[in-house]
């Protein structure tokens, strides 16, 4: 009780810190709030203090491009990136690189769709954004099939509702505004299971668990519903192809498979400590326990695994898939895309 | 111990309450590095935070009658009447005046609150996109043209209003009104808006004049006579007050409203509901109507956060993340059987707020003795506060400049009386204006609207405002 006491007293008296984590982000952010439950466990295990700087601006980016352009060649800083970034990295002028960097640590998440029954008639409205890029088009090609033109379903078919934050699009699914909506795995159980176990929604798919190794999406052995390109195979006879699905693998996985990620410059001499550190806080089941507590339980990947990671998700991107996403980005959805040519490269 | 970390939730809640431009939200956000402190015993961290949210709602009104200053953004209703009210000398009755409002609803809304907390699913499920759309516009309304007599100058700070909340991305994440300057990609933060708006103008007021709020003597001598007047304001305008904490209760049930829209529509059916009576120059009952709707918002807001998780209100997004902290992930069905979670909020929020209520009859009772400071002695401290706060988002020149350009555009709208409440609700609802009519005519058609009932009773309110309004023209001219 009076260690609780003391620190409130001395709340905002800031620690002396080893280590200068940038999260792009206000401190009330998603990622900002999963940075901090998470830092507090790895401090732990490295024996060194963290100490969050807060780098909001420009949409999340401002962090990412500071680091990439000065932060970095410090070696006491690393930047924590979450899965808005790996779009923009794709659609948008950004000035990082995430081949400039090395990983210490990613999450990789698996991404569930919900629907209500509404959606079996083939007409689809759905909260818009560009973190929502991967599950309309994943809708689209569902809807499209292997004969018919995806643009032209998508602007038939689909509603793309525009302007709802996460909490409003929640509301309007429960209240039935919108018959599809998407979580992550710890949200999906809060927001859409409880809809499920009433009977006015179900699970529509899921999009899998990215394989660093074969490039493949595997199956999430949280959920028995299908992933997208099973129910795809199911619904059509045949498994989803063509440049609109390279597209979608695309933009998919350098979300989900870098939805939060921790990076250092290439070459830091700290690397391997972090690294260690985030291990030995990974085998510690008390630290998980308080870490999956609070947001969930999710599939880790260290070190050099998040390296190749990165490697793997350079292969998807290629000048056809590359271009298919921001153009349908642009025209479709109505983003400020550019096509970076040099990605390609 | 539960009364201990009250008594400190209380503590720290007024100290950001009093802060100017602060509230709520900023106050929770510091509170990060605690949390796992209450690891042992995650209710003492519930009562902390609740009390928290408790005594700094109640505490805003002060810098916002004694300085012009709103303590938060929620505030600046209050102070339409109150700080006239502190330059009449009348500071003391003023915030007694909104203590006893705020308090008096903040217990009675706060007890519907967590009594019938399950009861309330229903009405956030009739507040579609519609409803929302149309609240929206009745805001705009009621600050427009029930709470100023120009309401063409106020329509055009309302569109002024809005076009600065629209400055950042817009909902295809292209840059809109950017004037191709990155940082304003976010948009314009608002504590260097609001500051701008109102504190430095009311500074800069003061260092011309050279004096303080207060320079005449008190109509009722004596601290205590003040403070006992505003309690029996209170009681002689029930009706203002009662009539507040509704509209605020209705207001915090919708996410995403925020509240200074309920103040706002508080504080306009208070001077529709007493049209023979002058506003703007220090009436009582726009103190009243508008502190009605203060405490009950935040009570409210609780509901759509415990129930599905989905936060009322901007401070309670950051109570979510302060509960999880705590092992506590509100609108989880865990959360739905935890009886001693419920017991913790209620016994924090209406305990909180009745202790602080007795804490600001205190500081109410010597805040006449901060009106009558001379400028020069609270000048330099609030100034640096201001510049500390706004440094806060990047800490770069760039927080700065925002907060000069604003600071020039509140002297320029104060001189020229441009509303600048009408400026500021502009700018806090210009992205739900903006939204939601891009989802009402994305998703619903006029055959549909006309069919939801409660969606027409709006629109028909709307009409009915309008038709007053021009018909008999409101006497308030705050700006």
């Amino acid at each position: 009780m009076l260690r609780m006491l003391i620190a409130l007293l001395f709340m905002t008296t800031v620690a002396k810190a080893d280590y200068n984590l940038i999260v792009p982000q206000k401190p009330s952010g998603g990622t900002s709030v999963w940075s901090q439950i998470v830092v507090q466990e790895w401090e732990k295990h490295l024996g060194e203090k963290i100490n969050l700087i807060y780098k909001p601006g420009a949409r999340d980016q401002l962090g990412p491009n500071k680091f990439q352009e000065e932060l970095r060649f410090d070696n006491e800083t690393i930047l924590v990136s979450h899965g808005g970034n790996g779009i923009s990295y794709l659609m948008e002028p950004v000035q990082y690189n995430y081949l400039d960097w090395e990983s210490i640590g990613q999450m990789n998440l698996n991404i569930i769709i919900g629907a209500n029954e509404t959606v079996k008639s083939g007409e689809v409205s759905m909260a818009a954004g560009s973190g929502m890029t991967p599950e309309i088009m994943a809708i689209t090609l569902l809807l499209t099939g292997p004969n018919q033109d995806p643009i032209e379903v998508f602007n038939k078919n689909i509603t793309w509702v525009k302007g709802m934050k996460g909490s409003e699009r929640r509301l309007a699914f429960i209240r039935g505004d919108l018959n599809a909506t998407r979580e992550n795995p710890a949200a999906y159980k809060k927001h859409v299971m409880p809809l499920i176990e009433k009977g006015v929604a179900y699970t529509w798919f899921h999009h899998g668990l990215l394989d660093v190794n074969t490039g493949n999406h595997i199956k999430d052995p949280n959920f028995t519903e299908p992933t997208f390109e099973e129910l795809y195979e199911k619904t059509w006879n045949v498994a989803p192809s063509g440049d609109f699905y390279d597209a979608y693998k695309l933009v998919k996985s350098w979300r989900d498979a870098l939805q939060k990620a921790f990076w250092v410059n290439k070459g830091n001499p700290n690397k391997q400590k972090l690294v260690d550190a985030l291990n030995k806080m990974i085998a510690d089941p008390e630290s998980m326990a308080n870490i999956e507590k609070k947001v969930g339980k999710y599939e880790w990947r260290t070190g050099n695994d998040g390296d190749k990671a990165v490697k793997t998700l350079k292969s998807f991107i290629t000048p056809t898939a590359l271009k298919t996403l921001t153009d349908f980005g642009n025209q479709q959805l109505g983003f400020n895309t550019v096509y970076k040519k040099q990605l390609t490269e | 111990m539960e009364i201990l970390f009250l008594l400190l939730g209380v503590a720290y809640g007024l100290l950001i309450g009093l802060i100017p431009a602060a509230g709520a939200t900023t106050g929770l956000i510091t509170l990060f590095g605690v949390m796992p402190y209450f690891a042992s015993d995650p209710y003492l961290g519930v009562i902390f935070c609740v009390a928290v949210v408790a005594s700094s709602t109640t505490g805003d009104s002060f810098s916002g009658v004694l300085l012009g200053i709103p303590g938060a953004n929620s505030a600046a209703a209050t102070m339409v009447d109150g700080f006239p009210m502190a330059q009449n000398g009348e500071a003391t009755r003023a915030l007694s005046a909104a203590i006893t409002s705020s308090t008096v609803n903040g217990l009675l809304f706060g007890s519907l609150t967590f009594l019938f907390l399950p009861y309330y699913t229903n009405i956030v499920m009739y507040m579609g996109i519609p409803e929302l759309w149309a609240l929206v516009v009745l805001a705009f309304v009621t600050v427009g043209f029930v709470s100023t007599k120009s309401w063409f100058r106020s329509i055009i700070a309302i569109a002024l209003g809005i076009t600065l909340g629209l400055v950042g991305v817009d909902v295809n994440n292209v840059p809109r009104f950017t004037l191709g300057w990155r940082y304003l990609e976010d948009g314009i933060q608002l504590l260097p808006f609001v500051a701008g708006l109102f504190a430095i103008p009311e500074l800069v007021s003061s260092m011309r004049k050279g004096d303080a709020t207060n320079n005449v003597e008190y109509q009722y001598t004596g601290g205590v006579k003040q403070i006992w007047q505003g309690m029996k304001d209170v009681v002689a305008s029930w009706k203002d007050s009662i009539r507040g904490g509704f509209i605020g209760s209705f207001i915090g049930l919708l996410p995403g409203l925020g509240g200074a829209m309920a103040d706002w529509l508080a504080y306009g059916s208070t001077v529709a509901s007493n049209p023979k009576e002058s506003f703007g120059h220090g009436n009582v009952r726009g103190v009243i109507g508008a502190e009605g709707a203060n405490n009950s918002q935040k009570a409210s807001s609780f509901i759509p956060t415990v129930l599905f998780g989905i936060p009322g209100a901007p401070f309670a997004a950051i109570l979510m993340g302060l509960f999880l902290y705590l092992g506590i992930d509100l609108g989880s069905p865990d959360t739905f059987f935890d009886d001693k979670l419920f017991d913790s909020m209620a016994f924090a929020f209406l305990v909180g707020t009745a202790i602080t209520a007795v804490i600001c009859y205190v500081l109410a009772y010597y805040s006449s003795y901060v009106a009558k400071l001379p400028y020069i002695y609270y000048f330099p401290i609030i100034i640096t506060v201001i510049i500390w706060a706004t440094l806060q988002y990047t800490g770069g020149w760039e927080d700065l400049a925002v907060l000069i350009i604003f600071s020039a555009v509140g002297i320029l709208a104060k001189e020229y009386k441009f509303s600048r409440p009408a400026l500021l609700i502009g700018f806090l609802l210009s992205d739900r204006i903006y939204n939601l009519t891009y989802q009402l005519t994305s998703l619903h058609t006029i055959h549909d609207l006309i069919t939801r009932p409660i969606f027409m009773f709006i629109v028909l309110s709307i009409i009915a405002i309008l038709y007053w309004s021009l018909t008999k023209r409101s006497k308030l001219d705050y700006a």
